[in-house]
């Protein structure tokens, strides 16, 4: 693909430039599933109405934030995480246990003389949930950094997870009691009527975005990504960037989990698999969205501006497949079509101008 | 004596992996009475037939230096298929076209993943949900089941001792790939263009036909397990056989493949995927929770995969310090040269 980062700066038109750098099959190709994607919209009835559109922004959240979190892992060149949804598992596992745990039997708080107040139990389960999702993902990366295989590394250490989750609920159902500190995140909004989750999700993508393009930090996701030799060479090495990125991508999966179960205040390690949601596998879900977004999977190339936008996209075809009655057989098989799509389309692209590795 | 410790020498991942299923076998079979017994060999073999067909899918994939997410999936929709048709078209007919169709899936992915040029994990990540989303379309989103039950009897009749036709079939399919592995052209160039893929790809191999092969190996051998298993237990759910991906991936590496390519054989995966069911088995003697399983094959997976990536730094640390050394010396031995030179005129 040819670079368009370096030639916004010449005179063309953005149609010549378009015409210049993607060959005419995928235009036409991008060009009919934006026409499906928009008589879709028009003729969807109470499609574009305002409460609509913020149902869909609110149910690409979740989803939405775990995958820029995964965007950071496949810029840096290391494909994907398989286990996205277990560390959501383990780490969702972790907060409903905290939660529901009997803290007045340690005594009194200082400062809080009577009881633990739920701001408090809330911030001890944060703060616990994201400590061992970090662990959890600073030991991927450390295994992937070493030079193992992401997705073999990523299978077996979430078979580890969902098992250690698994165990340490075991396989019930944690559920606590209302009113508790986290629902002020899952179904709490202090801004009009624009759901706190949602706010979260912008804020998150906006920091994720500025970290990418702005800070040494991002330019350095970037250098690994697209080229891992040079990287090496000018003292960046692949060990230290897997560990930054896997911490990333746990922690936001682990966000994720929190918030989820603020809505529900429950905790199963199924709540992310496909037995339990309707539209799929949350793993897949997340990765396909990176992939839809426009992410190259090979490194170096896409942005978590585009993984947002990615997110919001099939967030909205589900949306609009749902409000014409289609069943869940229906929207896997539209999600799994769009990925395909995609990849074939990216490939496309890339043959003609990127040497092959 | 001799000649054993030259095949030992010679496979070292293979001994590694004998060495592993026999201690995970005498394991169990010291601790639990009932381990060691007739029954337990042909449940063993049951087992075998499923995770068999996905560890023989698995390792010929990484073989060939890529791999096959999109396995699960594909077995969930050959049950699908062999489950709900079964009634309106007989056992066999039905579990022919689902393993066609299982076989022509895993082609067409082969091929675009040789045309495209892609990783396979990139191509099979998608299919995995594209699969999902056929077999719940297939199944109309219900868990489908089987109304004649003999079906099910006929597959797990017992023969010859251990065996049933389901396992017999697939101890079968195990020879005809493992000879066509080894002796075939079409064989080597799997493992050509894994090990060596710039080199097998310069000398004229064409990566098409290779990769075709292999990802419709895996798509047979998919289907037929889906099927069987769809078969055995009287229904299929579109969601379901997830689990396979793990287990088949552990049984192919401990079976002694590189996720490098090129290394690896059938016969590593047969035992591969023996020490994963004798793990299995013995752990369901102890009533252990099937999430334990799954945390324990998770286990597994890292420690080789660490011991793997491991040696392998190891290996290139050594050869970097092994050329370095080579380096001082020669330059000691030139600057030894040329001070000798220096001397007399100086």
């Amino acid at each position: 693909m040819t670079d368009t980062a370096l030639n916004t700066r010449d005179n063309l038109s953005l149609i010549q430039r378009i015409r210049r750098d993607y060959s005419p099959l995928v235009i036409v190709m991008v060009g009919i599933f934006l026409l499906v994607f928009v008589a879709g919209a028009v003729f969807t009835d109470d499609f574009l109405t305002w409460f609509n559109v913020k149902t869909i922004i609110r149910d690409a959240a979740l989803v939405g934030i775990m995958a820029i979190g995964l965007t950071f892992v496949t810029l840096s060149g290391n494909f994907f995480l398989l286990s996205m949804k277990e560390i959501a598992a383990l780490s969702i596992i972790c907060f409903a246990t905290l939660m529901s745990a009997d803290w007045n039997q340690w005594g009194p708080v200082e400062g809080d003389p009577t009881t633990w107040s739920l701001t408090m139990t809330f911030l001890v389960a944060f703060v616990a949930t994201m400590v061992i999702a970090t662990v959890a993902g600073a030991l991927q990366g450390a295994l992937i950094g070493l030079g193992g295989n992401p997705i073999v590394v990523t299978l077996g250490a979430a078979g580890l997870f969902f098992g250690i989750g698994s165990w340490w609920s075991d396989n019930l159902v944690v559920s606590y009691r209302r009113p508790h500190g986290a629902e002020w995140l899952g179904t709490g909004s202090f801004i009009g009527d624009i759901p706190n989750i949602t706010v979260a999700f912008i804020i998150i993508a906006v920091v994720a975005e500025l970290t990418l393009r702005h800070t040494t930090f991002g330019r350095q996701v970037y250098l690994v990504g697209a080229n891992r030799a040079a990287g090496r060479a000018t003292g960046h090495e692949n060990f230290g960037m897997a560990i930054k990125c896997c911490i990333i991508a746990s922690v936001c999966a682990a966000f994720v989990a929190v918030a989820f179960s603020g809505q529900v205040s429950s905790a199963h390690v199924n709540y992310f698999s496909s037995e339990f949601g309707s539209s799929g596998d949350m793993t897949i879900m997340v990765i396909a969205i990176v992939m839809v977004g426009g992410n190259s999977i090979m490194g170096g190339y896409g942005s978590t501006l585009r993984t947002s936008l990615g997110a919001i996209f099939i967030s909205s075809i589900d949306n609009m497949m749902v409000l014409n009655g289609f069943n869940s057989g229906a929207r896997v098989l539209a999600v799994g079509l769009m990925i395909v799509f995609s990849i074939i389309v990216f490939a496309l692209v890339r043959r003609g101008s990127r040497a092959v590795e | 004596m001799e000649r054993i410790k030259n095949w030992v020498t010679e496979n070292p991942d293979l001994s590694f992996a004998i060495l592993l299923a026999i201690t995970v076998y005498t394991f169990f079979a010291i601790t639990e009475p009932l381990f060691f017994t007739h029954r337990t060999g042909y449940a063993i073999m049951e087992r075998f037939a499923v995770l068999g067909l996905v560890g023989l899918a698995l390792t010929l994939c990484i073989i060939a230096g890529e791999i096959d997410l999109s396995i699960g999936s594909n077995a969930a929709l050959a049950a699908v298929i062999t489950v709900r048709f079964t009634d309106d078209w007989g056992a066999i007919n039905a579990l022919l076209v689902a393993v066609a169709i299982s076989t022509s899936i895993g082609a067409i992915q082969g091929y675009f993943i040789a045309y495209l040029r892609i990783r396979a994990i990139v191509l099979t990540v998608g299919t995995l949900m594209l699969l999902r989303g056929v077999a719940l379309f297939a199944a109309e989103e219900k868990t489908v089941m089987l109304t004649d039950f003999r079906i099910p009897d006929f597959i797990s009749t017992k023969m010859l001792g251990y065996f049933s036709p389901a396992s017999l079939l697939v101890i079968g399919m195990f020879i005809v790939v493992g000879l066509f592995m080894t002796f075939t052209r079409y064989g080597r160039e799997i493992y050509a263009i894994g090990g060596a893929r710039k080199e097998a790809l310069a000398s004229g191999i064409s990566l098409q036909r290779p990769m075709i092969i292999v990802f419709a190996i895996s798509g047979l051998c998919a289907g037929l397990g889906g099927a069987i298993i769809g078969l055995r237990s009287g229904t299929a759910q579109a969601l379901g056989l997830q689990y396979l991906l793990l287990a088949g991936t552990v049984a192919a590496f401990i079976g002694g493949v590189s996720i490098l390519g090129g290394k690896g054989g059938v016969i590593g995966a047969a035992i591969g995927t023996l020490t994963v069911n004798f793990l299995n088995t013995g752990l369901v003697f102890n009533v252990t929770p099937a999430f334990m399983v799954q945390l324990y094959l998770g286990i597994l997976l890292l420690v080789v995969i660490m011991f793997q990536t491991g040696s392998r730094v190891f290996e290139e640390r050594q050869r970097r310090s092994q050329l370095l050394d080579d380096v001082d010396r020669r330059r000691s031995i030139l600057s030894d040269k040329i001070a000798a030179l220096r001397r007399p005129s100086g």
